[in-house]
């Protein structure tokens, strides 16, 4: 436990001399705020044009600064030699994991709630109404999706031996689960048995926390009935209050799982050193 | 230094409990306010309208009443809020056969559970007032009764909640009744708020129609009025089929969006009508048009709706100087040419206005591509405007000259659509809201920041 802390806090100083994490800030409070501006005539709330196109903003940015931040900090340990000092050191690697986790996520966490900070308290100043759950409904959103993709990053990390590999995978893998998903699934479902597509396609959105997230918030924000009769009991079910526990516990089991395979390769590269 | 990090977690945990906390509080709690007769004296309503003569005006006396009471002559029937004129029996609670009854403001409760009613009309020229009515079954029947008047009546369900709406009975509801006038009913938890049926010449003005299956349903009315109404979580808010010359005007369709099949404004198989100056705000479809021809759609306001407008077979209809604010997507066509769509507002169009009459000389195309594929596989209809969907959209220009597009979009709205807020039911105090979410930012900002100031800025 207090290894584990001890690598959480070096993560989150070491984070916040990173001027990635910085430029991540002014990228994603600038974005927000203009987005913003750009639709200041309308309010803020329920599920609308406005929302709908902050999901998409928060959709783009988000995953792809989780993905770089956390799978650099991974091969840095690599690159830099500190992990081969470290394992020097009687350090689990579960606990360095955890740490390592642990920290991105402030780092990842502050720069979001400073980013939405901002975007409310100007909200409020211009004058402009967001309703306080549609507000709290996007941070939870991009807490979210921080932290599924967190623990894709790390996996990332660990595959790669060095920032350019970890760049290339992450960029990859933010354009397979952010901008391709519907054309590849489109594509590929469309070979299947018509009765097929639907349970492929819900198994298929299991596995992409990009879209998981986002019809989750979709469906909160109220907008759930877009989604046709196809998912009326998908929908009812989310929208209850106990909803929420479920997806919070998908969620922990996603990273979980995640963390797990991560471990696995991590422990597997320590071995044979 | 250790410490100080120490805290910081500890503040954000903090934090985060007290947001979730604070998203527990957000319940909206309805109260519901129910005005109880003290249990008085009983009378037999039946025998005092059997010992009145015509043209009486009767004044009821405070207490307890009890139906059915058959009304075949001309009476004028008054009670007060302290009147309760009960029905256990499946007939109607009130059953008028004279023409010229006239009556008002009383509280009638319809128990029979069943495909029975509150009052039934079958003449015509009478006028119900100011009746607060709970039913079990129907409402307010009107049946080969023209020229009639129900003004200023409540209506709403007495049975428990967990009934389908397809269960129920519809608040006022007229069958070959001509020329009847329906003013300033609140009509709540019905099936059909009211549903008007082979009758002509109707006026329905400034009803308030809350949580029904369809607010106003209506088939075969032609000629008649729709004007000034409210529809509130409704599946649909009003479900126009079947009709000629009718107009909708300054109608306010909000909120429907819980169901998969809910619109604000439906049209099925209407020809000749006028839809203007309606509110249709948050629906999951503000306004839906199947199977209609020659139908003028003009200076609405489409706001925040998920589908602002949606087109299934409509031909020949004109849609101009309506205003399409902040929809998820403003507009979806299915075989459906040779509408007139011109001078609308887009709030998302890039118009070029370059000889500055206020009109884009560049068209605004819909792109069909996410309507095709889901016509096709309903089970796509997950990617609704998925960040991977609007990408592909955006790459498909196939056959670009038959997308339904408005040739002259306006580059400003054309009825200030956003200073004028819809007559709403619900309103919540804004100031608290205004606090709370100071509150939040302002935590946020500050924690954030120092947290980037005591681990990354500061030395150790």
């Amino acid at each position: 436990m207090a290894d584990m802390l001890q690598v959480a806090s070096r993560e989150i100083k070491m984070g916040f001399r990173n001027p990635w994490a910085y430029s991540f800030l002014i990228l994603f409070s600038v974005f927000s705020l203009s987005l913003l501006l750009v639709n200041s005539q309308n309010e803020v709330s329920g599920y609308s044009g406005v929302t709908g196109s902050m999901l998409s903003l928060i959709l783009y940015v988000l995953p792809l600064m989780t993905l770089f931040l956390g799978s650099f900090s991974l091969t840095a340990e690599k690159e830099e030699g500190s992990w081969q000092l470290l394992s020097t050191y009687p350090l689990g690697t579960m606990s360095f994991l955890i740490g390592k986790y642990a920290g991105l996520s402030v780092v990842l966490l502050t720069i979001v709630s400073f980013g939405y900070g901002l975007m409310g308290l100007i909200t409020i100043i211009i004058g402009k109404t967001f309703a306080a759950t549609t507000f709290l409904l996007f941070l939870a959103f991009s807490i979210g999706l921080v932290l599924l993709f967190l623990s894709i990053a790390l996996f990332v990390g660990s595959l790669s031996k060095n920032r350019w590999q970890a760049l290339t995978i992450s960029v990859m893998i933010w354009f397979f689960a952010v901008i391709g998903w519907s054309s590849i699934l489109i594509a590929v479902l469309g070979l299947l048995p018509y009765l097929w597509i639907k349970p492929v396609l819900v198994f298929f959105t299991f596995l992409n926390p990009a879209e998981l997230v986002r019809l989750f918030v979709v469906i909160k924000l109220g907008g759930g009935s877009v989604l046709g009769p196809e998912y009326y009991k998908w929908v009812n079910w989310i929208h209850q209050p106990s909803g929420s526990l479920v997806f919070i516990g998908l969620c922990l089991v996603w990273i979980g799982l995640s963390l797990t395979i991560v471990y696995w390769i991590w422990e597997r590269g320590r071995s044979r050193g | 230094m250790r410490s100080k990090h120490r805290m910081n977690v500890l503040i954000f945990v903090v934090l985060i409990h007290f947001i979730l906390v604070s998203l527990l509080f957000t319940v909206v709690a309805f109260s519901a306010t129910e005005e109880e007769v003290s249990s008085k004296q009983i009378f037999d309503l039946q025998q005092i309208v059997d010992e009145a003569q015509p043209g009486d005006t009767l004044v009821l006396a405070e207490g307890n009443y009890l139906g059915p009471v058959v009304i075949n002559k001309v009476l004028h029937i008054q009670g007060s809020n302290q009147v309760l004129l009960t029905n256990d029996s499946p007939e109607a609670a009130i059953m008028i056969q004279a023409e010229g009854v006239v009556v008002e403001g009383f509280n009638i409760r319809q128990n029979y559970v069943n495909e029975s009613a509150a009052i039934v009309v079958t003449a015509d020229e009478v006028g119900l007032k100011d009746l607060n009515i709970q039913t079990k079954g129907y409402g307010i029947l009107l049946r080969d009764a023209d020229r009639g008047t129900v003004l200023h009546n409540s209506i709403s369900w007495l049975r428990t909640k967990n009934i389908k709406t397809g269960e129920k009975g519809n608040g006022i509801d007229l069958y070959n009744s001509h020329n009847n006038t329906i003013e300033q009913n609140k009509i709540q938890n019905m099936r059909d708020g009211i549903y008007l049926e082979n009758s002509r010449q109707l006026k329905i003005l400034n009803n308030q129609l809350m949580g029904s299956r369809y607010g106003i349903h209506c088939m075969y009315i032609d000629g008649s009025e729709i004007i000034g109404n409210l529809g509130e979580y409704n599946i649909t808010g009003a479900m126009i089929m079947g009709v000629r010359d009718v107009l909708v005007s300054n109608n306010s369709f909000l909120k429907q969006s819980k169901n998969v099949n809910a619109q604000g404004i439906l049209l099925y198989s209407v020809q000749n009508s006028v839809i203007e100056q309606n509110i249709v705000e948050g629906n999951r479809v503000g306004i839906y048009i199947e199977s209609s021809q020659e139908n003028q759609i003009r200076e609405n306001s489409i706001l925040r709706n998920f589908i602002g407008i949606q087109f299934v077979h409509a031909e020949s209809n004109k849609i101009h100087d309506n205003d399409f604010v902040s929809n998820v997507i403003e507009a979806e066509a299915t075989d459906s040419d040779a509408n007139e769509i011109e001078q609308n507002y887009w709030d998302s169009a890039q118009g070029l206005d370059l000889n500055k009459d206020g009109i884009s000389e560049i068209p605004y195309a819909i792109n069909p591509f996410y309507q095709e594929l889901i016509s096709k596989t309903p089970a796509f209809q997950l990617f609704f405007q998925s960040t991977g969907m609007t990408f592909l959209s955006s790459m498909y220009t196939n056959n670009q000259e038959s997308w339904t597009k408005d040739s002259s979009p306006l580059m400003k709205m054309s009825i200030d659509s956003i200073s004028k807020p819809p007559p709403s039911s619900t309103e919540k105090g804004n100031i608290s809201e205004t606090t709370f979410m100071l509150l939040i930012t302002s935590t946020l900002l500050i924690t954030s920041v120092a947290i980037i100031f005591y681990s990354g800025v500061s030395k150790s």
